[in-house]
């Protein structure tokens, strides 16, 4: 019987395609100590994904390199092997795996993570991004919005708060480069992300909004920190969002046909 | 109610030869009364086997409503008459004869909505039309919120509804209006083009070309959302023109445009036959050599059979593809799961429903058997050949037509109850 070609694995594999020149540019300015640290992450979350299927007969996904470069790329610096291993365990298992995989998950696993490491090490600073990294982005979301695998309306919910934002001045530029980099890598996941058109319009506002709220109240916060809380925030806000979108749609019916 | 032709859907593509213009008429040496996809009927044989019947002769009629007949669409002998434990209709198997002649039904109480209905069952119509919510036939005496008239197939390889109504224009008219009486609601016509009507029940509504806007499901849900107490029908254009013709004749034309295609052909072909004929005479001559698999319907939402389905308009031809030597059980382990695949949101499955409702939420819903939700969603409106796309795009393998069933049959079991 003839089949399509959209499964899982199609869309995990054209996530990686869009995340490609953010990887290659990022490894570029990186050098050699952000290849150990994305082959670091890599091998974690794949004995994780292992263990998983021998224990569970959970298959494996590819979404596993997504995971592991969002985590390579924003993971705060210098915190060693071991305390990398312990978060990214975390935030795998507790955030992904133990749903029942990639597509089941609730919240982004690279963003348990991110924010376990940063709760539980926050003496540890964060990462900057040279500029042709963060310009990376730009092409990451337009192959996934070309693809299909990533929501365009949630760019375009918080390309216009942002643009607000910066008109009025009140997004410096690193937080924009970092907010970027998290929008592409953590909120724009299709998984994690609202999946209504509603609902991912108001998600990419609200991120946006809670950077821009983040940036200018809260002192002392790094770029990247801002961004991983917002991408949190929002991704647990993101359910709430479709059922709000959804009880639109169905009182919108409602109203024009008199019944569902 | 009028909608601008949008662009939503998908055109996948399946490889045919091409069809040649010309369309010929075929009546097949056997032919097969068999009950709609997925129905177990009971009924009543009114012929047995030896018996010459006319073209358009009741051959069994349902036990407990029996004013709805099932008719032979050629004249021939009956030839087997094989009925499932239970006096269920399995087939009645029909050798064509010439000098069967043509049944010819009194039409005199047509113009009134009681006789029209009983023309239309026991002229073996009823079986073409479907409703929602479940799909199946209508009951006897069901009376719908509205009727929607499928001018328009977005399928695969499917043919043309207006070519099928080509030059039949009065019939088809003349059908719109005699299916207003079936009604108190509007009877809405979707498709590309349709005729100049003035009536203020009938409505035009005009379709797009992907699929599956042209899926009797989508409009439904899109134009007049079917639920348990407002059922909705819907009925192909051709069988309309079909109901016009016997409304003004007393004989049901049994004839209907079919599309012969897929990639096991030499090559496609229009031909102009009737219900239950036998494909694989339809397609003798024209498949490739080798192994292959005859299905009755779109190559989405098609089964294997041997016999041309009640509402079905196409036959396709596929390759039979070899079984390949099992999976190493690593490969296995690490392609397959023990539950369902999860569904990952993409524009691919947006648009495998048309943008016509939340794809993800309701596939979800599905998936996790939440027929609460998934009814908020317009599950009642749906049946299989409308998430046939979805399978497809998804390479599900029938999981989510199989999931709808399940679903649907709970809630008719629940409501029942």
């Amino acid at each position: 019987m003839t089949r399509g070609l959209w499964t899982r694995e199609t869309v995990a594999l054209l996530l990686l395609a869009a995340y490609l020149p953010l990887m290659l540019f990022w490894l570029w300015f990186g050098g050699a100590g952000a290849l150990a640290q994305l082959g670091l992450a890599l091998l974690v979350v794949a004995v994780w994904h292992l263990v998983f299927m021998l224990v569970r007969a959970q298959p494996p996904s590819l979404a596993a390199i997504s995971t592991a470069l969002a985590i390579a790329m924003l993971a705060p610096e210098g915190l060693g092997a071991f305390r990398m291993v312990l978060g990214i365990s975390f935030g795998v298992v507790m955030g992904e795996l133990v749903f029942g995989g990639w597509g089941r998950n609730v919240v982004h696993p690279a963003t348990v993570t991110l924010s376990f490491l940063g709760f539980g090490f926050p003496g540890f600073g964060w990462p900057g991004f040279d500029d042709p990294v963060a310009w990376a982005a730009i092409p990451a979301a337009l192959i996934g919005v070309a693809t299909g695998v990533m929501p365009l309306a949630l760019f375009a919910g918080a390309g216009v708060v942002a643009i607000a934002a910066v008109l009025a001045g009140v997004l410096p530029d690193p937080v924009i480069f970092a907010g970027g980099i998290a929008l592409v890598l953590l909120v724009a996941d299709p998984v994690t992300s609202p999946a209504t058109q509603l609902g991912r319009v108001t998600g990419g506002a609200l991120y946006a909004a809670l950077v821009v709220m983040f940036a200018m109240q809260w002192t002392g916060a790094a770029p990247v920190q801002i961004a991983v809380a917002a991408a949190l925030l929002t991704s647990l806000v993101a359910p709430l969002l479709d059922e709000a979108a959804l009880a639109l749609w169905v009182a919108q019916r409602r109203r024009r046909h008199g019944r569902t | 109610m009028a909608v601008a032709i949008s662009r939503a859907g998908l055109s996948p593509v399946f490889p045919s030869p091409p069809a040649s213009p010309d369309i010929a008429e075929v009546q097949t040496e056997e032919a097969a009364v068999r009950p709609p996809v997925g129905a177990r009927l009971h009924v009543t044989p009114l012929v047995s086997e030896g018996d010459l019947v006319a073209q358009g002769a009741a051959v069994a009629c349902l036990r407990h409503a029996p004013d709805i007949c099932f008719t032979a669409p050629i004249a021939g002998r009956i030839a087997r008459m094989s009925l499932l434990p239970g006096k269920k209709l399995s087939e009645v198997v029909i050798f064509r004869e010439a000098n069967g002649g043509v049944e010819r039904h009194a039409t005199d109480r047509a113009d009134m909505a009681g006789g029209l209905r009983a023309l239309l069952q026991g002229a073996g119509v009823w079986p073409w039309l479907r409703r929602r919510p479940f799909g199946g036939m209508p009951a006897q005496d069901e009376t719908p919120a509205a009727i929607v008239v499928m001018a328009s197939d977005t399928r695969p390889l499917a043919p043309a509804p207006q070519s099928a109504v080509e030059g039949r224009d009065e019939d088809f008219a003349r059908g719109l209006h005699a299916l207003t009486r079936l009604t108190e609601g509007v009877v809405i016509v979707c498709g590309p083009v349709a005729p100049d009507l003035d009536h203020d029940r009938i409505r035009i509504v005009p379709r797009g070309g992907r699929h599956p806007q042209g899926s009797a499901g989508i409009c439904i849900h899109q134009l007049c959302p079917a639920t348990l107490d407002n059922p909705v029908w819907d009925i192909h254009a051709e069988d309309v023109a079909a109901i016009g013709a016997l409304v003004e004749t007393g004989q049901l034309p049994m004839t209907r445009l079919v599309h012969l295609a897929g990639a096991a052909l030499r090559e496609g072909r229009m031909v102009r036959t009737h219900p239950g004929a036998d494909l694989r005479q339809l397609t003798q001559r024209i498949a490739l050599p080798g192994p292959h698999v005859l299905m009755s319907g779109s190559p989405l939402d098609g089964h294997v059979a041997q016999w041309l389905a009640p509402r079905h308009r196409q036959v396709t031809v596929l390759p039979r593809g070899e079984a390949g030597p099992r999976p190493h059980w690593l490969i296995a382990a690490l392609t397959r799961s023990v539950s369902g695949r999860p569904v990952i949101p993409s524009a691919a499955l947006t648009q495998a429903f048309g943008g016509a409702l939340p794809a993800v939420p309701f596939l979800r819903a599905l998936g996790a058997g939440d027929e609460e939700t998934a009814t908020r969603l317009g599950l009642l409106s749906l049946l299989e050949e409308d998430v046939a796309l979805a399978d497809y795009v998804l390479a599900e393998g029938g999981t989510l037509m199989a999931q709808l069933r399940a679903l649907l049959d709970r809630i008719r079991t629940e409501a029942a109850a």
